[in-house]
Parts: structure tokens; C-alpha cells; sequence
């Protein structure tokens, strides 16, 4: 059996988790600077997807569309449960 | 009046193309927008038909509206009461009208809306509108074209939506977004339009959750602020340049647009043989070689867009073999096959699906714009024909489409208006 023929398990390395915190971090700075609730704005584009949620001030919805939303949610579970 | 567009056929398109605002997110905005009082800012708005006719109601109603610029509307909402019933004149030009059932039930508690209008395809019915009102606490008559309806004691509740439609969503939210309590809609519409209402409604203090799922939540609140907002860029603009681009044989750049939103169209576009690019500035469309028979089946979002099946039939009328094309949206919505077959199309219908036989050619000839999407769809039959397309009715197209003609013909297009 190939490699690729198994299943693997994918995580993040210290850089992923980097880049996903820099851009939550841009993003959310950009949504309060447009007056939005930056929570809320990206609870409602994590459960739909949608980039409409993000303001494309500063260029934040380009920036979350460079991550997928499985990955903002690996980082944010992991860091969560170990602050724990 | 201009009324008639003359295509001349046989360039290919190249350059850059700035997608405007969507036409179906602002006009609702614009209704939304009597929900505080004071003055809204709409920006990205664009300059069309069908919100000339929207300013024209709102006008009707007491709430004054003014361009402060090329694209943005600024929407005076007064305070204290204002007119509660919209005129049969205007309403029947523009389907949108019926959002003011939600939004002046929300305000004033009460509302009178002539049954709408709007393009001719198919019926669309106000039921689910009616059955969203009423859960939230209105009393509802219709007489005499009219829809009656009034709340004495407005309350949150549960919605079910029968079919995720978008202008039930929009009106139940619209009501709901200040109707006291909490109020639930499953099986809501998905749209990106109901997206950009919840984030406008949100940041003039509403609380709205889960818009663009299935479940959306809200909580009453008693009091809305007026604010400056950017509507969404129009998906089926960017997905009617991007055809053109395919279909002319070119390479275009669609700027402005949100690719989540036109996904549909970008893989139906690949699979017809187009290189579909994601880049830094926006989509890019090259044509491929030839077109590939493609199959669709319009659905609501996120499948395929009813509203982009006028466009991708005229491209499939010059693929390679046959395509198939399934209507699941609405039922009247292949009046464009006799106009592209004016054109040479060999395209056979039964019942919700057409049959479309790629030809080699299509001649240009005088066609009629049946309806928006199919005006626009003849635009890009007319880009590759052979001679002259005239298109009449084209006031459809300008209900929809902003500065069309100015825009295509900056890529290499030949279109003149009359």
C-alpha cells in the first residue's frame, strides 16, 4: 500500500498557527475599525462560509480566504483547551 | 426612451471589467433602511432602473432620497410615521416592492402592498411571505390586489419556511429584526443577499445570527441607528462578465467580486473548457479552445443561480455537442430559447429542461429581451454572432445592469444603445 493510500492526521505546525493568528488578528482589527462587532461578524463567516461577513477594509476578506475555516478552528480549539 | 441595443458581433473581449454593486442586496437595503431613523449612506450602489423605481417608492412613502455621488444613495428616514401604503403603479414594476411588508410592519405595524411585479418568469407566489408575518404576530387580508396587513400585538416566534425563499427570509427578518422577543426561520434562504441584509441590519444594532445557514436567529430590538454601509458586489454581473469573456473567445478580468459567491459558475465555466483564475485583483476568464457541452441544474444558493441559466445557454448554443439544462427555480424562465433559435440555436424544451444542440454559428438578427438575465444573455449571443443583433426591449437589461454597454464595449465590444 502506497503512502498515499492511508490515512493521515494533518495539524498545524507552529506556522500555521502563526499565520492563523496574524490574520484573525488583521481582521478583526479591520471589522472594529468599520464599526462591526468583529465577534460576531466572524462567528456568522465561520458556520457560513461566507466572505461577505468580513469587510474588505484593509483587505481583510482576501486575508481570510487564505485559510480554511477548518484550520482557524484547529487553532482556536487547541489554543482554548490548552489555556484550560 | 432607449430601448434597443445594437450588437455587433465578432470581437473578442480582452481587458479588465469592474463588477458593480448587487442589484438584489441594494434594493433591499434600501427598504431595510426606512427601519432607523435619520440618514443612511448606501455606497456601491448601482445606478439602474430598478433602484430609480425603489427611490420612486420611497419617495411615495415620505422617506426622502438623494445621489451624493455617483454610487452612493443617502436614504432620509423621518422620524414619527410614514406613509404605510405603496401605489399599484410602481409596485408592479418592481418585484422587490414587496419587501415592504416586513420592513413597514417592523416600523409602522402595518402595511399595504400591492402584489408585486417584476420580470415575467414564472409565478412567485407571497405565500411563505404571508406565513412568515403572520407567525410574527400580523393580521393579514388581501383585497383587491392588495395585501392588508397590521400587528397589534407583534411577538417572536418559529418559522418554517416551506422552500428557502429569499424574499420571505428578507421580509421575516426585515419584521423580526423589531418585533419584541426571539425569532427562529429554518430553512431560510442561504443567499449572500440575505448575508449583506443581516450585516447592514447588524450594524445598525440588530441582533441577527446565522445568516447565510440554514437556521437564522434573532432577537427583537426596540431601536435601529442609521449608518454608512458598502453593498456586496453583484455575483450575476460578475458571472454574466465572466461568460462573456468564454464565449467571445477573449480573456477578461471580472474585478470586484467575491469568488465564494459565483463557484457555481466558475466550475461550470472550467468545465466548458475556460481557464478560470482566482488572482489578487479578481477572476480571470481565457477562453478555451472550443466549448465543451456542459450540464446544469439551476438551484438556490449555493447551487447553481437560476439567474445565470439565461447566460450560460447562449454560450452552450456553440459547444461542441449537447448540453442539458434543467430549470428547477422557475417555471417560465425559457422564453430565451425562441429568441437564441432567431439566432440559430438549436435548442428543443420539455417541461423544466432544455435540450441545447451546440451549433457552429449564431447569425444576428432583431431579438427580444424576454426578461433581465435574457436580455443579458442575448448581449453575449449578439458578442460572437455573425452581423448585427438588435436587441428591443432592452429596458429589461437596464433594469439590472449598470452602464452594460459602456462597460463591454471598454473591452472591444460593439454595442450601441437606441
Amino acid at each position: 500500500m502506497g503512502r498515499f493510500d492511508q490515512t493521515v492526521n494533518f495539524s498545524l505546525h507552529k506556522d500555521g498557527e502563526d499565520k492563523v493568528r496574524i490574520i484573525l488578528q488583521t481582521v478583526y482589527e479591520a471589522l472594529e475599525e468599520k464599526g462591526y462587532n468583529p465577534i460576531n461578524q466572524l462567528i456568522g463567516y465561520m458556520i457560513s462560509g461566507d466572505p461577505a461577513y468580513i469587510t474588505s477594509h484593509n483587505n481583510a476578506r482576501s486575508l481570510i480566504c487564505k485559510i480554511e475555516r477548518d484550520e482557524i478552528l484547529e487553532v482556536l480549539l487547541r489554543h482554548y483547551l490548552n489555556e484550560k | 426612451m432607449e430601448d434597443i441595443l445594437i450588437v455587433k458581433g465578432g470581437t473578442p473581449l480582452y481587458g479588465s471589467i469592474r463588477v458593480s454593486g448587487a442589484k438584489n442586496a441594494g434594493l433591499v437595503l434600501m427598504v431595510a433602511a426606512i427601519l432607523a431613523e435619520g440618514e443612511t449612506i448606501l455606497d456601491n450602489m448601482p445606478r439602474i432602473r430598478d433602484v430609480e423605481v425603489m427611490t420612486f417608492i420611497l419617495n411615495e412613502l415620505g422617506v426622502r432620497t438623494e445621489w451624493k455621488d455617483d454610487n452612493s444613495l443617502a436614504i432620509y428616514s423621518p422620524p414619527g410615521r410614514i406613509k404605510t401604503k405603496t401605489s399599484y403603479e410602481l409596485s408592479r414594476m418592481l418585484r422587490a416592492s414587496n419587501l415592504f411588508l416586513g420592513a413597514l410592519l417592523g416600523r409602522e405595524k402595518e402595511a399595504a402592498i400591492s402584489l408585486p411585479g417584476g420580470c415575467d418568469i414564472g409565478s412567485r407566489p407571497m405565500d411563505l411571505h404571508l406565513k412568515g408575518v403572520q407567525a410574527l404576530g400580523a393580521e393579514v387580508e388581501i383585497e383587491h390586489g392588495y395585501i392588508y396587513a397590521c400587528t397589534k400585538r407583534p411577538r417572536g416566534n418559529n418559522v418554517y419556511l416551506d422552500f428557502p425563499s429569499v424574499g420571505a427570509t428578507e421580509n421575516i427578518i426585515m419584521m423580526a429584526v423589531k418585533t419584541p422577543g426571539n425569532t427562529v426561520i429554518e430553512n431560510a434562504a442561504k443567499e449572500p443577499e440575505i448575508v449583506d441584509l443581516a450585516n447592514f441590519l447588524n450594524s445598525m444594532g440588530a441582533k441577527i445570527r446565522g445568516a447565510g445557514t440554514d437556521v437564522i436567529k434573532i432577537e427583537g430590538v426596540s431601536e435601529l441607528k442609521p449608518v454608512r454601509y458598502a453593498i456586496i458586489p453583484d455575483r450575476i454581473e460578475a458571472g454574466t462578465f465572466m461568460v462573456a469573456g468564454a464565449i467571445s473567445k477573449g480573456e477578461v478580468l471580472v474585478e470586484n467580486v467575491i469568488p465564494t459567491h459565483i463557484y457555481p459558475v466558475i466550475a461550470k465555466l472550467q468545465e466548458a473548457g475556460a481557464v478560470v483564475k482566482e488572482t489578487e485583483s479578481g477572476i480571470l476568464v481565457k477562453a478555451g479552445d472550443k466549448i465543451r457541452p456542459v450540464d446544469i441544474k439551476t438551484l438556490p444558493y449555493p447551487g447553481f443561480p437560476t439567474d445565470m441559466q439565461s447566460q450560460m445557454m447562449a454560450m452552450l448554443c456553440l459547444a461542441e455537442g449537447t448540453s442539458v439544462i434543467v430549470e428547477n427555480v422557475f417555471e417560465n424562465r425559457f422564453q430565451i430559447v425562441d429568441e437564441l433559435k432567431r439566432m440559430g440555436a438549436d435548442i428543443k424544451v420539455e417541461g423544466h429542461t432544455a435540450v441545447v444542440k451546440g451549433v457552429k454559428k449564431l447569425y444576428g438578427t432583431k431579438v427580444r429581451a424576454t426578461d433581465l438575465r435574457a436580455g443579458a444573455a442575448l448581449i453575449l449571443a449578439g458578442l460572437v454572432a455573425e452581423g448585427e443583433t438588435v436587441i428591443e426591449e432592452a429596458i429589461h437589461i437596464f433594469r439590472g445592469y449598470e452602464n452594460i454597454a459602456q462597460k463591454l464595449n471598454h473591452l472591444g465590444a460593439q454595442i450601441t444603445v437606441k
